[in-house]
């Protein structure tokens, strides 16, 4: 243990304060955002129902946008995650269809049990986490750049759901999935933000708080010091990619439930949305640096901006616009606290 | 509040958006959510909307997503929903994804309606206002016959299965080709996603198996616009007849300077304008259709002027 310490360079008590106020930064600027909104439109943007849209619009990305963390971390990138969701959502779909007896065409929902919805759950985590393990060997045996990699295995990815799929979105699923995850609550909760919820909770006490997630900042400060200290980091870079394909198989099921379709189509930007999410909340794409908790932030700013956007009945065009400089600026600051720290 | 005004208000710094937004008024507010934003077909919707809610005063708020896809538009119609609209006329991006945010809209009080596209599920709706696509497909299939003297090989280049409109389109024109035009040999469909790239390359790869290709149907503007270059490429401008559904200006111009040879048009600007009417109907109280029809007309290389009036314009961006 007191090898890893050695070569992390250890935090001086003023580092950590003003990596939080980096971080704290973006979270003020996610605040602001809220209240602008509130101040403006209170009875529409602060309504119990727009809250709760925000969450389950925010849920999916968040899946993925952990799993991201960890590949960054690493300085790593993945631009195949949401080809993956696709992949997974597409067989998982599939295997509930064809255990539930219903025939490929079927429209709507089907009556699989939750023994059928286990399975097909299974299978998307386990797919998932195969292309990711898939990306993670290319990266850390073939010492394939990762850019590269996962440029290449999102085309694989989508090509592969649209041969296994003949390009058709698989519109059926279990009509339980739909009703008790897709839109059911517990305790008023939405049960898609209490997954995701759980994904953030577990993912950031593994990162911040365990061996492993110790290991994970190493290799990403490092990765050769690491390696020479002992660490096992061609295994600990397959884990991680492994870990961002299991959150696409995660996130897969979510889709599948929510959207009650495949949606082959979609999730286009979901590898640029969750790197600017990311990078957003304040993770280093050099790796070494970063926190699950600042993700959660950087994903809410663009899905509030959106919403608030619409809700004022701002033109489409702007949003676009703003959504880019927002992150542009976020980086800009965060370089420039840094630069000013090194200057003292 | 007019839409130059909030153009410009948006345009300033944030702290001016104070002044920004609908104004509710007697007649009643309504949204429209397009299929996606920065494409002329919905940009020509838009205007038609637009023009229409002006004259009926209506209060209309425009939003879209920034593609055409369900897991983009749903946070969009999320946002309308909390706005809480009187109407909300909605270009649906899937048939299935998107009943669930709709049907809450419609319970929350709002009347919804869908435009252009539709959903699997029209309980929830007051009506849709729909084109013919299949019909459309089939006057593609006519016209090319036509153009080619009723025997040859012919493409069709559309996008990938999914697309309810899209593969209408394809089914009508196979199913009136198997019907009428035995001597025509159907070299069957090729995808692109809206990608004028990819379409460029069926084109070329087709005319290297096949240098007696004798027609191709181009399912939207992407394709057909891709297409007209693969031919340009190939030098078989003219010897390939080409028929192509939508009206983009740049398929107008391809109409008059003979790169394509007719053109299936919709009339986007007229589903904005019914859209609004039903709306105001709605209003009234008055009953309505549970299906409106929007026309489509197929235009030649011999009426440029019927071109010009079809084509997919925003005169009000």
């Amino acid at each position: 243990m007191s090898n890893d310490i050695a070569i992390t360079k250890t935090e001086t008590a003023e580092e950590r304060f003003l990596r939080l106020v980096t971080n704290g930064w973006i979270f003020l600027l996610l605040l602001g955002l809220v209240a602008f909104f509130l101040i403006l439109r209170p009875a529409q943007f602060g309504s119990a129902y727009n809250v709760q849209q925000l969450a389950i619009n925010a849920a999916i990305l968040l899946v993925l946008a952990v799993g991201q963390t960890y590949v960054i971390m690493t300085s790593g990138i993945d631009l195949s995650v949401g080809s993956v969701l696709v992949f997974s959502s597409v067989v998982s779909a599939k295997l509930m269809l064809m255990l539930s007896g219903a025939d490929g065409t079927t429209y709507g929902t089907t009556d699989a049990g939750w023994d059928v919805i286990a399975i097909g759950t299974l299978a998307a985590l386990a797919v998932g986490a195969a292309w990711g393990a898939l990306n993670g060997v290319l990266v850390a045996i073939a010492k394939i750049p990762p850019l590269i990699v996962t440029l290449g295995s999102m085309g694989m990815a989508l090509g592969g759901a649209q041969i296994l799929s003949g390009g058709v979105d698989v519109r059926a699923m279990p009509e339980l999935l739909v009703t008790q995850i897709g839109s059911g609550r517990l305790l008023g909760i939405p049960m898609l933000v209490l997954i995701a919820a759980a994904v953030v909770i577990v993912a950031g006490i593994v990162l911040h708080l365990t061996r492993f997630g110790m290991h994970v900042f190493a290799v990403g400060s490092n990765a050769e010091a690491s390696r020479r200290n002992g660490i096992p980091t061609t295994r600990r870079l397959i884990e991680v990619y492994a870990i961002s394909g299991l959150m696409a198989g995660i996130a897969a099921v979510m889709s599948n439930a929510r959207f009650s379709t495949t949606t082959i189509n979609g999730h286009t930007m979901d590898n640029l949305a969750t790197i600017s999410a990311v990078v957003l909340g304040g993770t280093s794409l050099f790796g070494g640096r970063g926190s699950v908790f600042g993700t959660v932030v950087g994903v809410f700013i663009p899905i509030i901006l959106l919403n608030g956007f619409v809700i004022l009945g701002i033109p489409p065009f702007w949003q676009t616009v703003a959504m880019g400089a927002v992150l542009i600026l976020a980086v800009w600051i965060d370089q420039l606290k840094r630069r000013l720290r090194k200057r003292g | 509040m007019t839409k130059p005004i909030r153009l410009a208000v948006a345009g300033l710094a944030l702290t001016c958006f104070g002044a920004v937004g609908a104004t509710a008024q007697d007649e009643g507010t309504v949204d429209l959510v397009l299929g996606s934003s920065g494409s002329p077909f919905y940009q020509a919707m838009q205007c038609g909307a637009m023009a229409r809610a002006d004259e009926l005063g209506l209060a209309l708020t425009v939003s879209a997503a920034d593609q055409f896809a369900a897991d983009a538009q749903i946070p969009v119609v999320n946002a309308v929903t909390a706005r809480g609209p009187d109407v909300a006329a909605i270009v649906p991006t899937d048939m299935q994804a998107l009943i669930a945010p709709m049907r809450e809209l419609a319970e929350r009080g709002t009347k919804v309606l869908t435009v252009d596209q539709t959903i699997s599920d029209v309980s929830i709706l007051e009506t849709q206002i729909l084109t013919d696509n299949e019909e459309g497909g089939a006057m593609a299939a006519d016209q090319l016959a036509q153009l080619i003297g009723g025997s040859g090989k012919v493409l069709v280049i559309t996008q990938p299965p999914g697309s309810l409109a899209q593969d209408a389109r394809t089914a009508g024109f196979e199913a009136a080709l198997a019907e009428n035009y035995p001597d025509i040999e159907y070299l069957g469909a090729q995808y692109q996603s809206n990608d004028p790239q990819r379409a460029a390359e069926i084109v070329t790869s087709t005319l290297s198996a096949h240098p007696d290709l004798a027609g191709i149907f181009s399912t939207n503007d992407q394709g057909a616009i891709g297409a007209i270059t693969g031919l340009r490429q190939a030098g078989a401008v003219g010897q390939v007849k080409m028929v192509a559904y939508d009206a983009a200006s740049a398929q107008v111009a391809a109409l008059k300077n003979g790169e394509l040879q007719a053109l299936i048009a919709q009339n986007p600007r007229q589903q904005g304008e019914v859209a609004m009417d039903i709306a105001a109907s709605l209003f009234a109280g008055e009953e309505v259709e549970p299906v409106t029809m929007t026309e489509i007309v197929a235009i030649t290389s011999d009426e440029p002027d019927l071109a010009d009036r079809y084509e997919y314009i925003a005169d009000c961006m």
